[in-house]
């Protein structure tokens, strides 16, 4: 695959660089771009999410990911690519994953519900067996919003080696601002075939 | 030794302004004065404060400063000069006195590079009627340099930020894009002749442009700075409670500067006004994505957006191309508040 080392640059070089591969490469193919820039990598996936272009990102310590595939107008299913984010065996992963379709925890109070599901998220750290992966849809994307608290632990799960898939389509309803640069931007292909090929679905 | 003051900033002009969406943030937390003298203050995020000294006279106070935008020392201090007088003149005041804020590592520039800076200000302070009397240095890296201006307006003569009102049209003054040229100067992308051309629009003041907005009765005014043409639109529209719609595809541009998008050269600040807009916006849903970014781009001394009437939109026009503000052009209009305070087509 092509790889885009955009290592040592600032804006607007990185989304330059972007651009002149997604220019040159066919429909299909797909490229990687690595930048150790958070603004830039911030700035790159803002102009792939406004351009609809499909992409995938991969955090560790400095540098970030961004794995571009360049698709034809509708979206071709992309299986859960095999991307190990910083994994580390020594967690434990159980066979089911968590569903997050809120930003609240069951029905009632507003205040309380987040309470809840902030105290849900952290205690998800603390089990014996991680979830496989987790899945955000609907308003429950906001729980990745950069800087919450709820993001803090999510980015602490995520470097346990939980993959977290966001929903692409939900975050460009909201907009909820900048998202956890853990977060996996993902299609609806994706979350179903993770709670398909998963023997439990917890839904908080 | 021949100075490039470029190599040692990253965002230079008013690219390195605090996000928006920040500074609001901010300023909501300081307690506003309360005093009958102060015309406009901070509350309307505008240009620059008015303080009523007496019926007749008010006086506009503004600074502005910040990192390179060019090489070139005396260029620099002319640049950052007409970008701090211009607040004054958008606000329908004439400058009067001013004084130098600057900060200067003399350890790693010559002192010729210093005195340059200083003497580009001074020559477009003058070129202005404008008189530095004092000044501020202390030592930083990289240099920053600007005024801080006083203006005098009669009260009853105040252009604001918040007096759009429904069926103005919209004037811009200069052309859009130094933010784009700037970056792709950086990246050698830019062509020369972009280059000098967005060099001598940040030179150029925006005086004749306040003269204009007084013979024509202009009440209703910003210039376009860091925060791009959607931010101040923006700002202007939710000051004066309006919205206010744009039609980017009869925004003049410098040389290249679509091209430059296009391919890729959207300088960060971009995406930081993008997020400060993008909540109180709305965009046509055809809306092309470099025209979107453009009216993002920070703007060093950028233009004068006015609020012009109908009826004398076209002279208006008329006389800011005689003054030589040759890509004028109508960019929108005014309407009631909507559900958005800023609407952007093309």
């Amino acid at each position: 695959m092509l790889i885009v080392d955009t290592l040592g640059q600032k804006c607007p070089a990185p989304l330059i660089a972007t651009k002149r591969a997604l220019k040159e490469c066919d429909a299909g193919d797909s490229f990687q771009v690595i930048t150790d820039n958070k603004t830039s990598f911030d700035n790159v996936c803002r102009y792939l999410r406004d351009n609809k272009t499909e992409y995938t990102c991969l955090a560790s310590d400095s540098t970030w990911t961004i794995t571009v595939r360049k698709v034809e107008a509708e979206v071709i299913s992309s299986p859960a690519e095999d991307y190990c984010l910083t994994e580390i065996p020594h967690f434990r992963k159980g066979d089911y994953i968590i569903a997050f379709s809120s930003d609240t925890m069951g029905e009632g109070d507003e205040v309380l519900g987040r309470k809840l599901m902030l105290n849900f998220i952290k205690s998800v750290r603390d089990l014996d067996d991680l979830p496989g992966s987790m899945v955000f849809y609907n308003r429950g994307v906001m729980l990745g919003i950069e800087g919450s608290e709820t993001s803090d632990n999510l980015n602490f799960i995520s470097q346990m080696g939980v993959k977290l898939f966001f929903c692409a389509t939900c975050i460009e309803h909201y907009r909820p601002g900048k998202i956890n640069g853990a977060a996996i931007l993902s299609n609806m292909f994706e979350i179903a075939q993770a709670m398909a090929s998963s023997s439990n679905v917890i839904k908080p | 030794m021949k100075v490039d003051l470029l190599e040692m900033t990253e965002s230079g002009g008013c690219s390195a302004k605090i996000p928006p969406s920040k500074l609001d943030e901010i300023l909501s937390y300081l307690p506003l004065p309360v005093d009958p003298n102060i015309l406009v203050g901070i509350d309307t995020h505008d240009d620059a404060g008015v303080y009523r000294v007496n019926d007749d006279l008010a006086l506009v106070f503004t600074t502005d400063f910040f990192p390179p935008v060019c090489s070139d020392p005396y260029e620099f201090g002319q640049i950052a000069a007409a970008n701090s007088i211009s607040d004054v003149y958008a606000m329908g005041a004439t400058p009067v006195i001013a004084l130098n804020i600057m900060m200067f590592p003399s350890a790693r520039l010559p002192l010729e590079a210093y005195a340059s800076i200083l003497r580009g200000g001074s020559d477009m302070a003058a070129e202005a009627g404008l008189r530095i009397i004092g000044g501020h240095t202390i030592e930083d890296y990289p240099p920053k340099y600007g005024l801080a201006v006083i203006g005098y307006v009669n009260p009853g003569r105040i252009i604001t930020n918040s007096a759009a009102e429904p069926g103005d049209l919209l004037i811009l003054t200069k052309p859009v894009g130094t933010g784009v040229i700037l970056a792709a100067q950086r990246m050698k992308m830019a062509a020369d002749e972009d280059v000098s051309e967005a060099k001598r629009l940040m030179k150029s003041l925006n005086r004749s442009a306040a003269e204009v907005m007084k013979t024509q009765g202009v009440k209703a005014a910003t210039d376009i700075t860091g925060f791009g043409l959607a931010g101040h639109a923006l700002r202007m529209a939710r000051a004066g409670n309006v919205t206010l719609k744009l039609d980017l595809s009869c925004l003049p541009l410098i040389g290249d500067t679509y091209r430059l998008v296009d391919d890729g050269c959207i300088p960060g600040a971009s995406f930081r006004n993008l997020d400060f807009v993008e909540k109180d916006a709305g965009f046509s849903p055809d809306l092309d994505y470099n025209l979107k970014m453009i009216a993002m781009d920070a703007q060093t001394s950028g233009g004068i957006l006015m609020c012009v009437k109908p009826d004398s939109a076209l002279s208006a026009l008329d006389d800011l191309k005689a003054a030589g503000m040759t890509a004028s052009a109508i960019i929108g209009s005014v309407t009631a508040r909507e559900e958005k305070h800023l609407i952007l087509s093309d």
